[in-house]
């Protein structure tokens, strides 16, 4: 059971502490409620350039990660489809210059245009690095816009297109910072070694000045539903053809998340998923094989991709995967099964719990689902699934109509 | 209501880092355990780790092979039984074969530790090797070779080693296409007999740990018996390879992978800790000089970094990045340049401090935990240190001066001595 405390402030900020005075540390974790689905289509990739602008100083700090080294603190951050999400993790004695240099950021930015320009190359390298010279590193770049016709899902958070970070400019960067990052747009978590009453008091300090600002009202296409099959064949020059599948499914919040979290563990959660076990194990069809849910705050995507072994047809393995996933369906009683993949669960939360700043990013996650008690309650829904709701949603979501599928041909001889 | 001065809070000194101690005992058969008591919640990490490791192998894939084999069957066992049982448990397991060493580690609910300890006695002492099983794996192992060699990183870490330890010893031979047939029954079982044994084993437990934990770990392993198998010296011999300076073309590539380093010092030697800080500053963390210099200044890469690691025999030092094609040759330019600087130019006290505070901030976060503090215990008592190993690294840290860094940098990089991996398209 973690506990935890809420509170907010009159500028809109909302945040929450937790306290865990086994630790010498304190993980401090800003999440912006903005994500690459809040890009205008003509200009993608700005939420994650932003990101990395926001490193480049801000209006009373010259240099963000000086001061944070100086006094032991160490951080990063990451940009999604949904969020822009910033953390710390210092020792407590020095928790104070945490809030000073994130309220700062938050107040106003003053970078240069050089360090515009520099981040700019960093991002293309960083799209190089990973799209571009790893071997199917375009796979998921081509899969969005197959599986999404309107909603801004169908970009990537690096960008649709690289042109778009090389023409991105100060103005559009400036508006980006106002409309989005703003003390009523932001929530803040504290893990560690801090107490509830020093929590308050300094964030009231450091983030009570700024004041609230007009966001952005969000207001995205909703993607219509899939009528018919999409396929795309790719050829290209790698060892192994490989196969991607997706299928629609709902919002973060639906009904269905946790159902469908529990199928694609019995698929694949661990060596003794059923993808696994028949298809690597038993059958050889593939090398490797995976299955996940997208967690998107709007309706996201199940997964499914594998490399196929050396000579094996990829219609065949595709069928193969199919024929897997209606397993799912069958009368058999699965109960030793989903007592198996409810424990991993189980298990899993409890290790992820056990990292102060993995506490931090869940808590502030879930406070924007509108939920913190997730971070208590997940097991027990995930452990609520039964047989009837895995054959109910099996086959209500892996119908044809409702995927799209990527042939990814190795024209290799071997 | 007064506006408030945003200037820097404060900053306080890093409080002395304080370590738990590990409390070692020795099972019925002479096995070293290693027990640290920590963490909140009812959680157990447990490694067994055997000098198994490539080191010992004689053909390329033996240690990995061996060590990947121990989880796929055993006597009493089927591998989908094993992963099934492991997994309704809720158990992690990890299997690695590294330079030195191989072996498990398992995290698990510390209630569940009986039916662990026993799976952990088949994987590691009873296990099978059908050949049906080994030829699946290494079909399986060949394509993620495969798909491996298309980046340009793995290429250029490969040549890296074979060029600094040699290409005939085990810490550098790479391996190859004609390597993944040559894994047969009795050479796995032959590797697993010799060097899977108690005499060549060691258990580290942490986290809260089950009462019965010295209990159970006797039974299950207490009376394991080391079979006395003559083991013949290899006669291996660390020799870095004369060319200095090597390209490999990979045609169609967008960025170029780039790898500097040379053997140096491990953690035995007293100048390690220094050799640490130094690193530090050259490329061990963000605000570094390779990073400010080649990615923050000039934005040739996404990453670049640099690092300094202890092995059995010796020790490494290796800068890493991938950066576009056209910087390539500018990249390799300033990171000798900033050598050269370091070697020359006496580091400002205000970079001396900024580092000696964030290093201080590691330190507080390799001990913070159940699972920090076992990987930090292993990472000492594998080189035969303590405690006292980070008592000494945290007093350097403290007293360092930039005269010791000018001196540490002329001693410890020698232009001359360094190789250049370069892997990318002409």
């Amino acid at each position: 059971m973690i506990k935890y405390n809420r509170f907010s402030l009159e500028n809109g900020l909302r945040v929450l502490v937790h306290e865990d005075k086994s630790t010498p540390l304190v993980a401090m974790n800003i999440l912006y409620d903005v994500g690459s689905r809040d890009e205008d289509p003509q200009s993608t990739g700005l939420a994650h350039l932003f990101e990395h602008l926001m490193f480049g100083g801000s209006v009373n700090i010259p240099e963000y990660d000086m001061p944070l080294q100086m006094v032991g603190g160490e951080n990063n951050a990451f940009t999604n489809n949904d969020i822009t999400n910033y953390y710390l993790t210092i020792p407590s004695e020095n928790i104070e210059t945490g809030f000073w240099l994130e309220s700062d950021r938050m107040l106003e930015l003053d970078f240069s245009q050089k360090n515009l320009d520099t981040q700019k190359n960093v991002v293309i390298e960083e799209f190089n690095q990973r799209y571009l010279n790893q071997p199917y590193g375009d796979a998921i770049l081509k899969l969005r816009p197959l599986a999404y016709k309107v909603h801004p899902y169908r970009w990537p958070t690096i960008g649709m297109d690289i042109t778009h970070i090389e023409n991105a400019n100060i103005e559009q960067i400036t508006k980006f910072f106002f409309s989005h990052y703003a003390p009523n747009n932001a929530i803040i978590s504290l893990t560690g070694n801090i107490g509830y009453d020093l929590a308050f008091k300094l964030t009231q300090k450091w983030f009570g000045p700024i004041e609230k600002r007009q966001v952005k009202r969000r207001n995205l296409p909703v993607e219509p539903e899939q009528k018919e099959e999409r396929i795309l064949t790719i050829e290209k020059d790698v060892p192994s053809t490989a196969l991607y599948k997706v299928w629609h499914i709902g919002p973060r919040n639906s009904a269905d998340f946790y159902t469908l979290d529990l199928i694609t563990d019995l698929l694949a959660g661990g060596e003794s998923g059923r993808l696994y076990t028949k298809l690597v194990r038993e059958k050889k069809l593939f090398s490797e094989i995976n299955a996940y849910i997208t967690s998107d705050i709007d309706p996201g995507l199940i997964i499914v991709n594998g490399k196929l072994m050396q000579g094996i047809d990829v219609l065949f393995a595709e069928e193969a995967v199919n024929e897997v996933i209606a397993g799912l369906t069958g009368k058999n009683g699965i109960k030793d099964e989903m007592e198996k993949v409810k424990n991993k669960f189980e298990s899993s939360t409890v290790f992820s719990n056990t990292s102060i700043l993995n506490k931090a990013v869940n808590l502030s996650f879930y406070e924007l689902l509108g939920n913190p008690e997730l971070i208590n309650r997940e097991v027990d829904t995930y452990r609520k699934v039964t047989q009837e709701m895995v054959i109910e949603a099996t086959r209500r979501y892996f119908i044809p109509s409702n995927c799209s599928t990527i042939y990814y041909k190795s024209t290799r001889k071997e | 209501m007064k506006s408030l001065q945003r200037v820097q809070p404060p900053v306080f000194p890093a409080e002395k880092v304080v370590i738990p101690e590990a409390k070692s005992f020795s099972l019925n058969n002479g096995v070293p355990v290693y027990m640290i008591e920590a963490g909140t919640e009812d959680i157990m990490r447990v490694e067994f780790t055997f000098r198994a490791g490539q080191v010992k192998e004689y053909l390329p894939l033996l240690s990995s092979t061996t060590n990947m084999m121990l989880t796929e069957g055993s006597e009493n066992y089927s591998s989908e039984e094993l992963n099934r049982i492991l997994d309704f448990y809720g158990v992690f397991l990890n299997s690695s074969a590294e330079k030195d060493s191989a072996g498990i580690v398992l995290f698990f609910l510390s209630k569940h530790i009986d039916k662990v300890l026993e799976l952990s006695r088949e994987i590691l002492f009873r296990p099978v090797f059908p050949e049906s099983e080994i030829n699946a794996l290494m079909k399986k192992r060949l394509r993620w070779y495969l798909v491996n060699r298309e980046k340009v990183q793995n290429l250029a870490v490969d040549q890296f080693f074979e060029s600094v330890f040699g290409k005939h010893h085990p810490y550098g031979h790479q391996v190859t296409e004609p390597d993944f047939e040559r894994m047969k029954p009795d050479l796995l079982s032959d590797f697993h007999s010799k060097y899977y044994t108690p005499d060549n084993m060691a258990v580290i437990v942490s986290g809260r740990l089950h009462e019965k934990t010295i209990e159970l770990l006797n039974y299950y392993f207490g009376d394991q018996k080391t079979k006395k198998i003559y083991i013949e010296d290899s006669g291996n011999i660390l020799k870095g390879e004369k060319r200095k300076k090597v390209f490999i073309n990979k045609p169609g590539t967008v960025q170029s992978a780039i790898r500097i380093g040379s053997t140096t010092i491990n953690k035995r030697h007293k100048d390690y800790p220094g050799l640490k800080i130094l690193d530090s500053i050259i490329g061990g963390y963000f605000g570094s000089r390779l990073m400010k210099n080649i990615r923050e200044e000039k934005g040739y890469t996404y990453g670049i970094s640099s690092s300094v690691s202890s092995l059995d025999l010796t020790g490494y030092k290796i800068i890493s990045t991938e950066v576009s094609q056209k910087n390539c040759q500018k990249t390799i330019d300033e990171i000798y340049k900033e050598i050269r600087l370091i070697q020359n130019k006496p580091v400002s006290n205000e970079e001396m401090t900024l580092v000696q505070n964030y290093m201080s901030g590691e330190m507080v976060r390799m001990f913070d935990g159940p699972f920090a503090l076992a990987e930090s215990f292993r990472s000492a008592w594998e080189f035969g240190l303590d405690n006292e190993y980070y008592y000494r690294l945290a007093e350097k840290i403290k007293t360092i001066n930039p005269d010791e860094i000018t001196e540490l940098a002329n001693t410890y990089y020698n232009l001359d001595e360094l190789y250049e991996v370069t892997v990318g398209s002409k």
